[in-house]
């Protein structure tokens, strides 16, 4: 088909030029502007709590923004609200569906989310009148799994699926508001700036996209990874992007530069990089891997700096509390810990 | 992966001269913006300061935790 051809032409020829105008404005690299930098030394965090109660494997957990609750999702079929300081278990809330694969918390605390298998995302609300937690809706219109869901507001969230798009749902009319399409792949992970104005999207094409939410536009594409693209995060002041992937590496991407500024990998480390989240002043990196420890990454030296060890399986998810003071981790052997 | 079909293809495109147009910034100011940011964000980051973890709410005070 010419057209086909046409296209498939003036496609590569665009990414060509968009590789161009990156090289234009490559005049410094991460290693040279933090050369100066003084080192962190070793990073020791200690297992302050362990969150029983899951029976089968943690698939993700989410903290609130009062920063002392969290929420995880297990596939023993139920979304637990946890209070971090003394294990107490605020709601425990039997889902549907036990192939759950997200989760999510409001930040007015008001709201979680789950979805997974089933295709739907449902919305729970935790402070209903008569004190039971109940779905109080259920997003439909997927045709891939549920891989990742985040709250914008009471009335808005935004999802990742199998099906490869990214969805805005109004949760008042349980409806589609905006369908990101793009990505050639699985969408496995999504995370909001700070700003709320835009989000990133990590897939199976092995590319992140950064999303404007009210233009419904993608602005930017980052590619370099080797394999699929599991765990997605913004570096804290939102200028910059985090990935981690099956590939065995992190990378991270200034949004501004519109390019790749270093990858985080040692040859030591072969298995897939699960789940990722920054330390408050973006210093450091806590990535989940598929080996059953947590790795902390120096963010301007590119050096390994510390490892939790402490879960018998993999580390499924992973958040630090917006105030920095605490991480979580959870994991397929039914628990969660909270370290600092 | 799958392949595109005739419009998914068109919508690529579009969305390719759109991402092109972007106006990208120098990484000598970026970068030396994040690494500056970061800089003061360390003194301040609990995970890199013990003495801001000097009361830890995770930690217990006393011997014994009233249940």
């Amino acid at each position: 088909m010419g057209e086909m051809e046409e296209l498939r032409k003036e496609a590569e020829n665009l990414k060509d030029q968009i590789t161009e105008a990156r090289k234009v404005v490559q005049d410094a690299t991460l290693p040279e502007v933090a050369a100066g930098t003084a080192v962190v030394g070793r990073v020791q965090l200690k297992t302050r709590k362990t969150l029983r109660g899951h029976l089968a494997k943690i698939y993700a957990m989410h903290w609130g923004a009062d920063t002392k609750l969290c929420v995880s999702a297990s596939q023993d079929g139920k979304l637990i609200v946890w209070d971090t300081l003394t294990t107490n278990k605020v709601n425990a809330i039997p889902l549907k569906s036990s192939w759950v694969m997200t989760c999510a918390y409001a930040p007015s605390g008001n709201l979680v989310a789950c979805g997974g298998l089933d295709n739907m995302c449902s919305i729970y609300n935790l402070k209903g009148k008569d004190g039971n937690v109940k779905v109080m809706r259920e997003l439909a219109a997927h045709t891939g799994y549920l891989s990742c869901c985040r709250f914008l507001s009471d009335s808005e969230i935004i999802t990742s699926s199998g099906d490869c798009t990214c969805v805005l749902w109004d949760i008042e009319t349980g409806t589609q508001k905006t369908i990101f399409a793009g990505h050639m792949g699985d969408c496995m992970s999504l995370a909001v700036s700070p700003d709320f104005k835009t989000f990133i999207s990590g897939a199976c094409d092995f590319t992140a996209k950064l999303w404007d939410i009210r233009e419904a536009t993608c602005r930017q594409t980052f590619s370099g990874h080797e394999s699929d693209i599991n765990a997605i995060g913004f570096f804290p002041n939102g200028n910059a992007v985090i990935t981690g992937s099956d590939d065995a590496t992190c990378k991270l991407y200034d949004l501004r530069a519109d390019q790749e500024l270093i990858t985080y990998q040692d040859s030591s480390i072969m298995c897939g990089v699960t789940s990722l989240a920054p330390s408050l002043s973006g210093r450091l990196l806590l990535a989940g891997y598929d080996d059953f420890n947590v790795n902390i990454w120096d963010t301007l030296k590119g050096e390994r700096v510390g490892v939790l060890a402490g879960h018998d399986n993999r580390v499924s998810c992973i958040g630090v509390s917006s105030d920095g003071m605490a991480c979580c981790t959870g994991s397929w052997d039914s628990f969660l810990k909270i370290w600092n | 992966m799958d392949e595109m079909d005739l419009p998914q293809m068109k919508k690529e495109v579009e969305s390719l001269k759109y991402q092109l147009a972007f106006k990208r910034e120098k990484s000598s100011k970026t970068v030396t913006d994040m690494v500056k940011w970061i800089e003061e964000g360390v003194p301040e980051d609990p995970f890199l300061n013990p003495e801001l973890m000097k009361n830890n709410p995770w930690v217990e005070k006393g011997k014994c935790v009233l249940l």
